[in-house]
């Protein structure tokens, strides 16, 4: 029915009636579309700024063409291969463990019946996501140093060995994944929540009245029906797998380069080693190398996800 | 899909080509125009009535200085804006000018001193800047700072033109272009060392005081014994370069190049200056001794467990009240800490309590004198007002008045003469309110012949110093050298890195395993990121110029 509609309207109308149409929908886009217009697209150019020596007073494209050279820092510093694993490796265990812990949080929410002990849990695990990262590594360190935190308080008042996190580059994929979760998962949890909000009782009500139990509920209704935002929501995150958090690891982890070996992420080591030169080329030709692989990463799982299952790809 | 892909690739693109139009057109604008107007003023001295007669200063303008320091707040802005006031009816009267400090506060303050600098919106026109510490060359090979042309300076900063003799004007140029206005005539040491506690030196059976490495291990692990609530140097972790730098210098003949990276990491040696090295490639032996004695120090407890994490410390002030036993910096903070000023309470408190220095280098009597570029003040190419702006630092650096009202504060308030002459602080000086001369850091321009000298300074140590120093010393041989690193940035990049992720282990003795192992992989490190061409390179440039 819905289909027949689009093609008479394609068919009789213009374009400007068209958008006369649609205008209030329209409308309501506009604030994202100028949005991504003016921060996403319009510095594009400002790219450019990755293959010249810059100069404050010749501007971005007034500025020397240098080619690649200003790449050869990355390649030199024959770490390359190492940041991009740890980058890739710390979002992919983000995105993985994020939303899994994000449907189930999700789904024990649905299952409270108590009303006012539901809103409370939500509001808690949701305010974690509003703290600036400043003060989660502030709030770890005085959990974790040495001298006076919080841990070896405690430790040390039961007469136990005292821990020294910040010198065992060892401990902190952990920690450092356990902060994220604490921080996110609240948030994530919550799309999924509105998703579930949004299956379709008379199916639930039929299940019941078959006699399937809450888990078979969960197992056959809830987690099928949250398959589709479940992809859309691993896609958009899978385009940003080569951007690190620089928030979250340059607050905890700040410029302990003994714990480097293990948290140091693209992100991390381009602001050490750009900052103390000010070398904006150098650091736009990183931000270009991440965007470049970030793509590829997007077009190669959407092409799978469409050859599998092509309702869930994005394009 | 393969069609989609390409449509938007394609708008993109024209997107792109689009918006690329439109920006752009941003700064370059005020250039050199500045040097046409008014008469040729014949240098200056002679025609003392007003320089400036054909300099046309009708329009009031601001000019607003840029310094490194934290804003005052609360009673001590009170104070400062108070000072203004002053110094600015005089900058009104004489050049229709007034002065406005730009402040970049100590919290990471080089990037963000480059950031303001990059932004050249003409928020700043007097910028201070130094050629060892603040990125000077850098900046002013990627345009942030105006040539100076002589017949700029001689119109606008006549005073200043005749005081500076022409050596020093060379040694400000890069290019064949002035840059920066150097802070030639002020004596100060800025070597670093170790500032300590003389009595409990004496204490822990050093009867001079501290004069070597070991000296102050054994003074390290005495205090920690006898004050076990005294953290012996709380220090942050970022003094590793200078503690490493330190120890080289203190074990070689070594004479670093200034503002190449934050490590100073190549130079030559006193009998053979010319010949680019460096000792963290070279001194493996003296190398692998340091990150010793400095894990031992780690084992000692002289600084805190987590102290890489440990980003801000107050370990300065906290000496002046006591509560640690050293501070590692400069001769000239130790000239602060070794007098009985009022901030300075441990002299109150403690009568016994005496203050040395073991400056580094001192064992192998290595000490180079600063460079004159240490201090310089730099014209903003973004600035609006060149002119006015060179005229308001001659009156700055030359006029009695202004250099007095913007170095020490109002008279009366925030200092006052004694009878011989020298400076004191008032009846009922607050230090912490009235201290103008710790709010409007003017390092850029400090003239000897118009400081008042402080009495409150313990001169007999002072002096007694810097007269060893004046016996040991060698000029800084270097000050003409400004290195071309367009085709070595990235791997004095890499180094810097690799040197400060290593060295911060090394130099807090928080690294695992044995110091031969780690040393050794720092210097493996050092030769993969490209140690060796940088110094070739290094070397070739210096060919050039002193061959």
């Amino acid at each position: 029915m819905e289909q027949v509609v689009v093609k008479k309207t394609k068919n009789n109308q213009s374009f400007l009636q068209k958008v006369y149409r649609s205008r209030v929908l329209l409308l309501m886009c506009a604030p994202a579309i100028l949005f991504f217009f003016m921060f996403s697209y319009m510095p594009l150019p400002g790219i450019w700024v990755a293959f010249v020596k810059y100069n404050y007073r010749d501007g971005i494209f007034g500025s020397k063409f240098v080619g690649l050279s200003n790449f050869e820092f990355l390649i030199n510093s024959g770490k390359l291969f190492e940041l991009t694993k740890n980058t890739i490796l710390y979002n992919l265990t983000f995105i993985i463990l994020g939303n899994l812990l994000a449907v189930f949080i999700a789904i024990l929410l649905n299952e409270i019946r108590n009303k006012k002990f539901k809103k409370v849990s939500q509001t808690v695990m949701f305010l974690p996501y509003f703290i600036s990262q400043v003060l989660v590594g502030i709030l770890v360190f005085n959990m974790l140093n040495y001298d006076t935190g919080f841990v070896n308080g405690i430790l040390s008042s039961m007469g136990m060995e005292l821990w020294e996190p910040y010198s065992d580059p060892k401990v902190w994929p952990p920690i450092i994944v356990l902060v994220y979760l604490w921080q996110n998962t609240g948030y994530n949890s919550v799309v999924y929540f509105a998703a579930i909000m949004g299956i379709d009782a008379e199916i639930i009500e039929a299940s019941k009245v078959d006699g399937a139990n809450c888990f078979q509920k969960i197992r056959h209704i809830i987690i099928p029906s949250l398959k589709p935002t479940i992809v859309i929501l691993l896609l958009f995150a899978l385009g940003g797998i080569v951007k690190g958090n620089f928030g979250l690891f340059y607050n905890i982890i700040g410029t302990n380069s003994l714990l480097f070996p293990t948290t140091d992420i693209i992100e991390t080591y381009v602001y050490r080693a750009t900052m103390a030169d000010f070398n904006f080329s150098t650091a736009s030709a990183v931000g270009l190398y991440q965007s470049v692989i970030g793509f590829i990463i997007v077009v190669t799982v959407n092409y799978i996800v469409k050859k599998i299952e092509p309702d869930y790809s994005l394009f | 899909m393969k069609k989609k892909m390409v449509a938007a690739l394609l708008t993109t693109s024209m997107v792109a080509g689009l918006a690329g139009c439109g920006s752009s057109a941003n700064s370059s604008s005020v250039a050199t125009e500045s040097t046409g107007t008014g008469g040729t003023e014949s240098s200056s001295t002679v025609d003392s009535s007003d320089p400036w007669a054909n300099v046309d200063t009708s329009e009031h303008v601001v000019i607003t200085y840029m310094t490194t320091g934290d804003k005052p707040t609360g009673e001590a802005a009170e104070t400062l804006d108070a000072t203004m006031e002053k110094l600015n009816a005089i900058l009104t009267e004489k050049v229709n000018a007034e002065l406005e400090i730009y402040y970049i506060s100590w919290t990471d303050y080089l990037a963000n001193y480059n950031l303001t600098l990059a932004s050249m919106d003409g928020t700043v026109d007097l910028v201070g800047t130094a050629s060892d510490w603040l990125d000077a060359w850098p900046n002013a090979k990627n345009g942030a700072f105006l040539e100076l042309s002589e017949e700029m300076l001689q119109t606008y900063a006549p005073q200043t033109w005749a005081s500076v003799p022409a050596e020093n004007w060379e040694l400000c140029k890069y290019d064949g272009e002035i840059y920066l206005i150097p802070e030639d005539n002020y004596a100060q040491w800025t070597n670093h060392g170790f500032i300590y506690r003389l009595d409990w030196a004496r204490e822990a059976g050093l009867e001079d005081g501290v004069h070597s490495w070991e000296d102050l291990t054994e003074y390290f692990r005495y205090v920690k014994q006898a004050y076990p609530d005294i953290i012996p140097w709380d220090s942050d972790g970022t003094q590793y370069s200078q503690m490493a730098g330190g120890w080289i210098s203190s074990h070689s003949d070594f004479v670093s190049i200034e503002g190449l990276s934050a490590g100073a990491l190549w130079g030559g040696t006193k009998d053979d200056l010319y010949t680019v090295y460096s000792p963290y490639t070279t001194d493996t032996e003296s190398l692998v001794e340091f990150a010793k004695m400095m894990k031992e120090w780690d084992e000692i407890g002289v600084w805190q467990t987590d102290v890489l994490n440990n980003t801000t410390s107050t370990n300065r002030d906290d000496y002046r009240v006591g509560l640690v036993a050293a501070e590692q910096h400069h001769t000239q903070t130790w000239t602060d800490l070794v007098s009985h000023t009022p901030a300075n309470t441990i002299y109150d408190t403690d009568e016994d309590a005496e203050t040395g220095f073991f400056y580094f280098g001192e064992e192998t009597q290595n000490v180079t004198a600063l460079s004159i570029t240490h201090g310089a003040m730099a014209v903003s190419a973004g600035s609006q007002n060149p002119e006015r702006a060179l005229m308001v630092y001659d009156l700055l650096r030359n006029d009695p008045e202004c250099y007095q009202l913007l170095c020490y504060g109002e008279q009366g308030v925030s200092w006052d003469l004694d009878e011989n002459g020298m400076r004191i602080t008032p009846e009922g000086y607050n230090s912490d309110t009235q201290n103008v001369n710790g709010m409007t850091n003017f390092w850029w321009g400090r003239n000897d012949d118009l400081e008042v000298k402080d009495a409150t300074r313990n001169w007999e140590a002072i002096d007694a110093l810097y007269a060893e120093y004046d016996e040991l010393k060698i000029e800084y041989p270097y000050g003409q050298f400004v290195a071309n690193v367009d085709n070595i940035q990235s791997y004095i990049s890499n180094i810097s890195e690799v040197h400060n992720n290593y060295m911060k282990q090394i130099a807090y003795g928080k690294y695992d395993g044995t110091a031969e192992e780690i040393v050794a992989e720092y210097q493996e490190a050092l030769k993969n990121a490209g140690i060796d061409t940088v110094t070739e390179e290094l070397q070739r440039q210096f060919d050039e110029l002193y061959k």
